[in-house]
């Protein structure tokens, strides 16, 4: 009997001693693979489609491979970008740097950079986008680190471009609040003039919270360290806030509003969209009216 | 414009990449069956592993999520077993998370009359200084046993505190109790014994504006969960 005891303590020792092989950080992020961007010919899932006026012309359309070196890393990945405007004109126009969402690709999000690129007025705006490493055509593997490096890359080709602070719009949606505020609050290559937040999300374990309805510190699933809700406090520039009141993914209450009610800076302004779920702000609020909010945020603060 | 169909359909397909950290979430704080609802005779050992979890609801298939734990137990007394339980799940994503408790039979069954029985438990779960947390559950049990192999069939319901005032971010913590109604029947052998059981995971709180979509008959509350364990007593 006692032999069996010992061989049952002799498992349970082998499972402790292997175990903490698998950790849940890779499985956060959802980013599906492309062979080619299609832009407006992509016939996949998207959150919506605009009309024929929020056409881009070709001529304003680039699609290129950007460098993207994460601290500690030995060699640069080459990550996919496409810049909506015209590149000779960086140096004097005002540009939105958009850190899309966590699922698929910059296809899965033309329509939403379409519709940057034509607030206020046609092609009022230059709409920088990137697809994050493994995302779309982008090589290499998701990571936390990596994310703020693939964005700092984009504005380090801005900055080459002739693009200074000042013209310099930040807007993160989902995920991708995690890059834009960062990027807002630690500067790298190019310090953002504004920060414009969609459905962000306020850290790991607010998840970990609401999914559980306990007090779980969230290191006993994942490693990510994203705190858009400290990081906020850092962020001095003038902060506008589009959350869904009917977000059933990204609580505007646990999420949203810890983001928003952390914000310490010089202005901020919140739109708490009625009946708007998480991927479905602008459909609701109308493009138009979604348009507007921005260029009036963009444009007088 | 069919905003709402866009919205479920992103809501599907993100939330199956934080699928299996939200599961181990709600799971860690429901991820066994209620342990040694009648005590093991005294003296008598026992090595338990047990499978089970939530229900989910995957695309168009309502799936268990399998959560493993493995448990020894030893008989005081009579009416007094004392075990511990390693959460082999938990270990494998780096926590080590173990029960320490002890069940106790305050009343014998009398014909219909149901024996009764309660377990004190002590979850651990540690990672490192920053992510250590310990939650105590208190179980209360009723079982009915019949026939020559004296079967049992039982219900009871288990409860896991909180013991946090703050969350994440200093707001306060409102719920301090998850309250998990169950019923199983225990199939009892000579040398072993085969657990099914069922349980209603936090009926009390509302499983909406999170990732994950649970199936429970309750709709917007809580989670349920099927669990299958097998003892070996020696």
């Amino acid at each position: 009997m006692k032999i069996r005891i010992l061989q049952f303590l002799f498992f349970l020792s082998i499972t402790v001693v292997f175990s903490g092989c698998l950790r849940l950080d890779d499985n956060l992020y959802n980013q599906s693979r492309l062979t080619e961007y299609k832009l407006d010919n992509y016939t996949g899932e998207t959150d919506f489609t605009l009309d024929y006026s929020y056409h881009i012309p070709d001529s304003l359309v680039h699609i290129f491979t950007l460098p993207s070196q994460a601290p500690g890393e030995s060699a640069p990945t080459a990550i996919y970008a496409i810049y909506i405007g015209n590149i000779s004109h960086i140096n004097t126009d005002t540009v939105i740097m958009y850190c899309h969402g966590n699922k698929d690709h910059m296809d899965f999000y033309w329509q939403r950079a379409k519709l940057l690129a034509n607030t206020g007025n046609k092609n009022r705006f230059g709409v920088m986008m990137i697809d994050y490493r493994g995302y779309g055509m982008s090589e290499g593997k998701p990571t936390e680190d990596g994310l703020y490096a693939d964005v700092d890359a984009a504005l380090q080709w801005l900055k080459y471009k002739g693009l200074t602070n000042e013209r310099l719009v930040m807007y993160g949606f989902s995920l991708g609040s995690a890059p834009a505020t960062k990027l807002t609050a630690e500067p790298r290559s190019l310090t953002p003039d504004k920060l414009i937040l969609e459905a962000p999300f306020a850290n790991a374990e607010t998840m970990v919270q609401d999914g559980s309805g306990l007090a779980m510190p969230a290191e006993f699933f994942t490693g990510l360290h994203i705190n858009n809700a400290l990081e906020i406090r850092s962020v001095q520039q003038p902060f506008c806030w589009i959350h869904g009141e009917a977000d059933d993914f990204l609580s505007i209450t646990t999420h949203g509003e810890a983001v928003y009610n952390n914000y310490n800076g010089t202005y901020k302004e919140s739109h708490r969209i009625p009946g708007a779920g998480h991927s479905t702000v602008p459909a609701t609020m109308g493009f138009t009216n979604y348009s507007d909010v921005l260029k009036t945020f963009i444009t007088q603060h | 414009m069919s905003s709402a169909i866009d919205s479920k359909l992103y809501k599907n397909s993100v939330k199956l990449c934080f699928l299996c950290a939200s599961v181990l979430i709600l799971f860690f704080a429901s991820c066994s069956p209620n342990r040694y609802i009648k005590p093991l005779e005294k003296h008598q050992d026992a090595a338990n592993l047990s499978l089970g979890g939530p229900l989910v609801k995957l695309g168009k298939n309502t799936i268990p999520i399998p959560f493993i734990t493995a448990n020894y137990g030893y008989g005081i007394d009579s009416t007094l077993t004392g075990y511990t339980s390693l959460n082999i799940t938990s270990a494998l994503y780096g926590n080590l998370q173990l029960e320490l408790g002890a069940t106790k039979q305050w009343i014998k069954q009398k014909k219909y009359i149901p024996g009764l029985s309660t377990a004190l438990q002590f979850n651990l779960i540690y990672r490192n200084t920053d992510a250590f947390k310990v939650y105590p559950q208190l179980d209360l049990n009723a079982f009915w046993e019949y026939g020559k192999r004296k079967n049992y069939f039982y219900i009871g319901a288990s409860n896991w505190f909180e013991l946090s005032q703050k969350r994440t971010l200093g707001e306060t913590q409102q719920n301090h109790w998850i309250f998990m109604p169950l019923i199983g029947h225990n199939f009892t052998g000579k040398k072993w014994d085969i657990n099914l059981e069922a349980k209603i995971i936090a009926p009390n709180l509302s499983n909406e504006n999170i990732v994950v979509d649970y199936w429970t008959p309750f709709k917007n509350r809580g989670a349920f969960g099927v669990y299958i364990g097998y003892t070996r007593k020696f």
